[in-house]
């Protein structure tokens, strides 16, 4: 599986919280050599079936990605911009981007320049409000093309760093789902008696909704989340943050201590270098919802670390992401009957 | 060559062998003589048609742009920076650039937004804590990839949207560079000096060797400057507008047209119907401020292309503002 050409393929398409069709349709197809039934449900959830006799697993990574909208059209004809998600105003000023209007528009983000500011503003940074999109166009032109609430996503190109680092936007969480077509890919070489729903799920990024209803279809008997994690960068506080060179898997309340222990035993018997972090309540992921699904579902989350999260350079390292598919693979293949044994004492 | 190839090509100051090799075999091909001087300034005489003596006019452009140098690796691999001219570090975040003749690579980010506390959403991020991530595993491969002194520039793709217009980095100064690569095309009546002159954005270095040693009877200096024609700004403070044709200077910070040439520059806009406008603010500076100064004193013009979001990764023209400048630099070596 060429794992660059699809972070980049999936990072250019468009799919903030709530409009993800596109990318669901995307990763629908990329699935499907992998799995028996590929649907994309209500939600834009993407659920691939991969039939078995064994215990239900349901392991779901999300498709959307932040956004900002448009929310006014000035007179001199550039745009005033909302949220989709939490984005960091810091990374806009200088920024290319593109609107989603009646056509894809390219557009760049300008703001008032230094020179021109109080001394007392430049040391501030620049806020969403004080930001414009410039299309390159007059007011009447951008009227016929842009309406208010069309979305706007960030700059796609993609760039490999030294080192397998990976850096593009929307690697929260499509490197995931990409994890999960790597895992789908290396399950091809095991035995598998597990009953297993690959699931890229849609609106994460403003309360894992699609989730929610994808674990309440599914009836999964267990689960597992994946998400990105920050990873050190420097200035990173302590215990803030994870090894951006190893997969992390949380401990804490929201996450079922057992089904962390057999992951981390199967991580170190197929030698996949795992780290543990601490939860020590929400995980602010899908795990979340998915553990609270009708009358209650173990599961556990797992991490890929990732440099600087919500911005248009986000970076990974694809040796992680690989080894993430393959521990996942191992995983699934050795869940057996017993799986549930002493699952709570 | 064209504005594309131009703007991708990376030249910051101190730095700007690329486009120097590059701007050398252009003017070769055309069937004209360029050399070197002491500074780095890419240097071009085309004599006049007209009889001797003839007027000496100095056209230039600055070729180096604003970027970044590493000043140091972190014990975990990352480069720290310092800015090459003036680049406002609150436009650096979240943006790829380019290390060094090799063109390496690398990101700039900063700490995600789920980490930031209040006190760090409103905190500027200084050079001292912004640094660039090319991957490396440590220290050591950080340096061997990219020692102490390397430069970095945007990486930054040529792009043209919109209604007429082209986004990239480095259009100050490349459309002044691409002009005088176009203006060499023709003849004119007087000797045409062209210079690319080098390391303007760190204090007008080259343009102050090259007007000495040219000795030009006058100057035209072609450059791009700060337009905020979008946004918030009021009225006055917009300098130009991007569209509205070439930006003449009255004044600027660093020197004061020669009345002669700034009437003549409007009056030939108006009779030869080539846009212009009048630059509305004292702002800014350019090779103007020392070509003006050179021996005994030359007279200077500039006719700028506005730029917005100047000395950012990604600057805006309208493309036709960029054909006036042309036009009507043609046409004031042909009136001098």
């Amino acid at each position: 599986m060429d794992i660059r050409n699809i972070l980049a393929e999936a990072a250019a398409i468009c799919g903030p919280s709530g409009h993800e069709m596109d990318i669901a349709a995307y990763f629908a197809e990329k699935f499907r050599p992998f799995t028996d039934e590929v649907k994309v449900d209500a939600m834009h959830n993407v659920i691939a079936h991969k039939k078995g006799t064994g215990p239900k697993v349901m392991l779901a990574a999300h498709l959307d990605e932040i956004a900002l909208l448009v929310t006014k059209i000035e007179d001199d004809g550039s745009l005033r911009l909302g949220m989709v998600g939490g984005v960091d105003p810091r990374i806009l000023p200088g920024s290319r981007v593109w609107v989603h209007g009646k056509e894809k528009l390219f557009g760049t983000i300008g703001a008032l320049p230094p020179h021109l500011m109080s001394a007392e503003d430049r040391q501030n940074n620049y806020q969403l409000k004080n930001l414009h999109v410039d299309l390159g166009m007059t007011a009447e032109r951008v009227k016929e093309q842009v309406k208010i609430g069309d979305l706007v996503t960030l700059d796609d190109r993609a760039t490999e760093l030294l080192n397998h680092q990976f850096a593009c936007k929307t690697m929260d969480d499509r490197a995931c789902v990409t994890l999960l077509l790597c895992a789908a890919e290396y399950l091809q070489k095991l035995h598998c008696d597990a009953d297993v729903y690959f699931v890229a799920t849609s609106q994460e990024e403003v309360g894992s909704r699609g989730a929610e209803t994808a674990a309440f279809a599914i009836d999964p008997d267990l689960a597992i989340a994946l998400d990105v994690d920050h990873a050190t960068i420097p200035g990173s506080r302590p215990d803030s943050t994870v090894p951006g060179d190893k997969l992390a898997v949380s401990v804490g309340p929201y996450i079922q201590p057992k089904l962390c222990d057999r992951l981390l035993d199967c991580a170190k018997e197929h030698n996949a270098a795992l780290t543990v972090t601490v939860a020590g309540r929400s995980t602010a992921t899908d795990a979340d919802e998915i553990g609270l699904t009708r009358g209650g579902v173990p599961t556990v989350l797992l991490s890929l670390p990732l440099k600087y999260m919500h911005t248009s350079v986000e970076t990974i390292d694809l040796r992680v992401l690989k080894e993430g598919g393959r521990l996942l693979a191992h995983f699934v293949s050795e869940l057996d009957a017993g799986w549930e044994e002493d699952l709570w004492i | 060559m064209d504005l594309r190839t131009l703007t991708e090509i990376n030249a910051p100051a101190g730095h700007e062998q690329a486009l120097r090799r590059a701007l050398l075999e252009e003017v070769r091909s055309m069937g004209l003589i360029p050399y070197l001087d002491r500074m780095g300034n890419v240097v071009c005489v085309k004599e006049g048609t007209g009889p001797a003596p003839r007027k000496r006019v100095m056209i230039s452009a600055h070729m180096d742009e604003v970027g970044l140098i590493v000043v140091s690796a972190t014990e975990d691999g990352f480069l720290r920076v310092t800015p090459v001219g003036g680049v406002d570090p609150r436009v650096v975040i979240s943006k790829r650039v380019l290390v060094g003749d090799d063109n390496l690579p690398g990101v700039i980010g900063a700490t995600a937004i789920h980490l930031q506390s209040a006190a760090d959403r409103r905190h500027v991020l200084g050079y001292n804590e912004i640094y660039v991530d090319i991957g490396a595993k440590d220290k050591a491969e950080a340096e061997g990839k990219a020692p102490k002194g390397t430069y970095i520039s945007f990486d930054t793709k040529y792009v043209e949207y919109g209604d007429g217009f082209a986004c990239a980095k480095a259009f100050d100064d490349r459309v002044g560079v691409h002009t005088i690569l176009e203006v060499l095309k023709e003849d004119y009546p007087v000797d045409v000096i062209a210079v690319f002159s080098s390391e303007e954005e760190v204090g007008c270095r080259g343009a102050k060797g090259a007007a000495f040693s040219t000795e030009p009877d006058m100057g035209i200096v072609l450059e791009g400057t700060t337009c905020n024609d979008l946004g918030d700004v009021p009225d006055p403070l917009q300098v130009c507008k991007a569209g509205q044709g070439v930006a003449v200077s009255f004044m600027d910070g660093a020197s004061i047209a020669n009345r002669e040439l700034f009437k003549k520059a409007l009056a030939l806009g108006q009779e030869q119907n080539i846009p212009c406008q009048v630059k509305s603010s004292v702002s800014g500076g350019n090779d103007g401020g020392v070509i003006q100064r050179a021996r005994e004193g030359v007279p200077v013009v500039v006719l700028s292309v506005p730029c917005r979001y100047i000395h950012s990764p990604s600057t805006v023209i309208k493309l036709s503002d960029a054909k006036s400048q042309l036009d009507l630099t043609k046409a004031l070596l042909r009136a001098i």
